[in-house]
């Protein structure tokens, strides 16, 4: 059956290998994927460890859907401590990986101790063995997959991987898989580094078996229909998450030099549409209908002639609007250089922003930065940065440590100019007009994060009765109110744990599109696909119970409702630009306050966001970690 | 009119999903190393090719089949292997340069296209409608058609001043 | 013919087939427009 797959302890220091099949009642209180592994980090991570120890574990789970032929169902989640935030590390990655997984007889790999020699996992057909990874070391994220296609003789092999910045132990490198996909967040890629583990790569040809496989294929077309039908996903398999630029820049919510602005002037060079000159075509991840991002050629300018994929959204804000750079070309260029690095583009061009914007002030200058002329929109110096960071050279060394290491070693003041939450760069969209937005990134367990909750369809003002159905419960329409957002981003949170320990596609739920798959379905889901019965309310009490061992961990590392907290700046500097219902805005401390109190009484938490016995009790995690598997 | 399986690798975006439904549809498990088609990629240089059967008019595995165990089915268009017949010999497996029959790596059999009688799956799902199942006229005039696009693009550049 | 909704005042309003250009008659928002899909609007950026 399909949630019959194993689960493999892979001791790198003993090299000792453990396989066991997942219990079923794993599957009933997890799922799997990232509720899996959040299992498995509170129970197989000791309380306080340093995350780039032997001691750290390094959690690579696939999804309890994977492989359908639906939403996107590939996808893999990787955790373990993370060294960007010391708090939950965790990090979902779509492409092809999580599915060849499965085909190769695992669910998840834990992955313990650390080499001595540099390795990579090769796992095939029920078989795993730990290799030699020398002739590997150096090479970059591409050129790591293709070598390791060449040594075995075999295209068809997905692996996930670490550039250089991962081996240079840079605290935000991020984990690879194909041209484009990334599990950016939280720095997995430097724990795989510390472990001397360059790549997992896998191959199989082991069947998925289904309770009903027919009756499940018809209902795949039913969602893929589903999805496809929704507007924004027409708009998005066209033009790729770059659409999400026309509205956030037109708006106003969009981060630009750094937190200055909120939205980048004689930005047009950025819009979405402008992607058409270098693009060949989309690509999607497996099993897809959505296939957000573009196959894309620059055949001049930096680093041309070159082929990769993107850009994400995300990097239009990290080297576009964040550091004022107004040219499309620099954009794919970065985007090119850190996939190739394996950095995260995200933190990477947080990090360089507020750079930016300390260098403006004199906060550093040129003796602190070798020379470079960290001046807005200087594009030389941003391909140099990054190059310094991936490499731990000069300047690029400090911004390497990421934002709690910097901030302490500049001083000066300089934390006030950074746009983080417990260590972790914000997004680029600027949250002041949006305090659900706001809220969901001081909550979310992994640090600032926009994919833990976001509640994007706060801004359609959609009619009240039709949130209220939806959320189950009283939530204002208008996007610029604090009313009923606590409810929003809790019910965002638990559809986010299901459908990550799925394995299928955030774009392909409630996410950007209303109409789109949630509960019921991914409930007629997996019982076509596994045979097990949850309700609606079955489901959210899962996503319930992982969010709550995701912030229980965090608690056991020393976090409080203390750091469920905005930047300064969200409360104190107002939005200069904008339509004027995003312009003039700031976050209201006291509502925000209280939203706060209204979301952790939502979870049954204490008044410092502690969840209460009964609430433990409820969720069966009272007596955590039970060390079931 | 007999309606023809027309690829068109343009539009292929690479997510397998005819694979998966293949495989689940014939097989009844999800394993894309058992699907009829394949998706052959050149990652690093964004090149997806749906490659399967193509039905030849002068299937090159019917003349080498020692015992004649494939077959055009007329209604359908498809060759069809007569599993009854095939003895495993794989001769159409080697010959077929298109490499539209392959080997099951489970059960040795060997694995071809049979157009779902009629319905194929993998068009079925196709969202980019890289796969399309028509009469061969409209695939005459597709690829006119697309051959035309081209033509009045280099024709544009030409003409721009 | 298509509808897109105003990033100011998010009411949804109709845009001609084809039309770069189109204004919010709610709140007199002017945008710049592209098409997706033939048959679908959205919003490009700011006039
Ligand atoms: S929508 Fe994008 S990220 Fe999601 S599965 Fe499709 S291609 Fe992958
Ligand atoms: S379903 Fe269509 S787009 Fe997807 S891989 Fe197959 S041929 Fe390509
Ligand atoms: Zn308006």
């Amino acid at each position: 059956m399909v949630w019959n797959r194993k689960i493999a302890y892979i001791n790198l220091s003993t090299r000792k290998i453990i396989r066991k099949p997942v219990p079923k009642t794993m599957r009933q209180l997890y799922l799997g994927g990232r509720g899996i592994d959040m299992y498995l980090l509170y129970n197989h991570v000791k309380p306080k460890i340093d995350p780039l120890s032997p001691e750290n574990v390094l959690f690579i789970g696939a999804g309890l859907l994977g492989g359908i032929p639906c939403l996107g169902a590939g996808r893999c989640d990787v955790a373990a401590k993370s060294p960007v935030t010391g708090g939950v590390g965790d990090s979902n990655v779509g492409g092809f990986f999580g599915a060849e997984l499965r085909f190769a007889g695992f669910d998840h790999l834990v992955v313990t101790g650390k080499s001595k020699k540099t390795v990579y996992i090769w796992v095939q057909d029920g078989e795993i063995e730990v290799r030699d990874a020398a002739d590997l070391w150096g090479k970059d994220t591409v050129e790591t997959q293709t070598a390791i296609r060449q040594n075995h003789g075999d295209e068809d092999i997905k692996s996930l991987v670490i550039g250089v910045a991962g081996e240079n132990l840079v605290r935000f490198a991020n984990v690879r898989t194909g041209m484009k996909n990334s599990g950016g967040r939280t720095g997995m890629g430097c724990v795989m580094g510390s472990k001397n583990l360059k790549a997992v790569a896998a191959r199989g040809t082991m069947n998925l078996e289904f309770a009903k496989p027919e009756k499940l294929l018809d209902y795949c077309k039913e969602m893929n229909d589903m999805i496809i039908s929704t507007r924004w996903a027409r708009a998005q398999s066209r033009w790729g998450t770059m659409i999400i630029f026309s509205n956030t820049n037109t708006t106003g919510l969009i981060r630009t030099k750094n937190f200055q602005l909120n939205l980048l002037e004689d930005g047009q060079d950025l819009e979405p549409e402008n992607i058409d000159r270098y693009s060949i075509g989309t690509a999607g991840c497996y099993g897809c209908v959505v296939h957000c991002r573009h196959r894309y050629v620059l055949k001049d300018g930096p680093y041309a002639p070159f082929f990769d994929e993107g850009p994400e959204y995300t990097s239009l804000g990290a080297f576009g609007t964040m550091v004022n750079v107004k040219k499309l070309e620099t954009v794919l260029a970065a985007n090119h250089l850190v996939n190739k690095y394996g950095l995260d583009t995200l933190e990477t061009g947080g990090l360089i922003a507020w750079a930016m914007e300390l260098y403006e002030k004199g906060i550093i200058n040129d003796k602190m930065t070798g020379g470079l002329k960290l001046n807005w929109g200087n594009e030389e110096a941003l391909f140099e940065l990054i190059h310094q960071i991936a490499m731990r050279e000069g300047f690029g060394n400090v911004l390497a440590n990421g934002f709690r290491d910097a901030i302490a070693k500049i001083g000066k003041g300089s934390g006030y100019y950074a746009i983080q939450v417990k260590g972790m760069s914000n997004l680029h969209s600027d949250e002041r007009p949006t305090p659900s937005f706001a809220l969901g990134i001081a909550t979310a367990t992994r640090g600032s994060d926009h994919l833990r909750s976001r509640p994007a369809v706060d801004m359609y003002g959609l009619p009240e009765e039709f949130l209220q159905e939806l959320y189950g419960g009283p939530v204002s329409s208008d996007y610029t109110s604090y009313d009923g957002k606590s409810r929003m981003i809790w019910w965002q949170e638990r559809l986010y744990a299901v459908t990550d320990s799925i394995g299928i596609c955030k774009f392909q739920t409630v996410f950007c599109a209303v109409h789109a798959p949630k509960w019921n379905e991914f409930s007629k889901l997996i019982q076509l696909a596994t045979g097990m019965k949850f309700s609606k309310s079955q489901l959210m009490q899962i996503g319930e119970r992982i969010y709550t061992l995701e912030r229980m961990f965090n608690l056991r590392e020393g976090f409080t409702r203390k750091d469920d907290k905005l930047p300064e700046r969200y409360f104190k500097e107002p939005t200069p630009l904008g339509l004027p219902i995003a312009k003039g805005k700031k976050i209201d401390r006291k509502k925000f306050e209280i939203m706060l109190d209204e979301y952790y009484a939502l979870h049954g938490w204490s008044k410092n966001g502690v969840p209460t016995k009964k609430a433990l009790v409820k969720l069966g995690l009272d007596k955590e970690p039970t060390h079931m598997i | 009119m007999q309606k023809i399986l027309f690829i068109d690798p343009e539009k292929c975006t690479g997510c397998r999903i005819c694979e998966t439904a293949c495989s689940m549809h014939h097989e009844k498990v999800c394993n894309p190393a058992r699907a009829r088609i394949h998706i052959a990629k050149w990652e690093t240089a964004g090149l997806y090719i749906p490659v399967v059967c193509l039905h030849c008019e002068t299937p090159i595995c019917e003349t080498v089949c020692p015992v004649r165990a494939i077959k055009r089915n007329e209604k359908t268009g498809a060759v069809i292997i007569d599993y009854n017949l095939c003895v495993g010999c794989r001769l159409c497996v080697l010959y077929c340069p298109f490499a539209g029959a392959g080997i099951d790596p489970l059960t040795g059999k060997v694995l071809k296209c049979d157009l779902c009688d009629g319905d194929p799956v993998c068009v079925r799902f196709c969202e980019p409608k890289a796969l399309q199942y028509v009469k061969a006229t409209r695939a005459n005039t597709m690829k006119m058609r697309k051959a035309a696009e081209k033509f009045s693009e280099l024709m544009q550049k030409l003409l721009a001043p | 013919m298509s509808e897109v909704r105003c990033l100011n005042c998010l009411k949804r309003f109709e845009v001609q087939s084809n039309a770069k250009e189109a204004t919010c008659p709610n709140c007199k928002t002017k945008y710049r427009i592209s098409w997706p899909t033939p048959t679908q609007a959205k919003i490009r950026g700011p006039a």
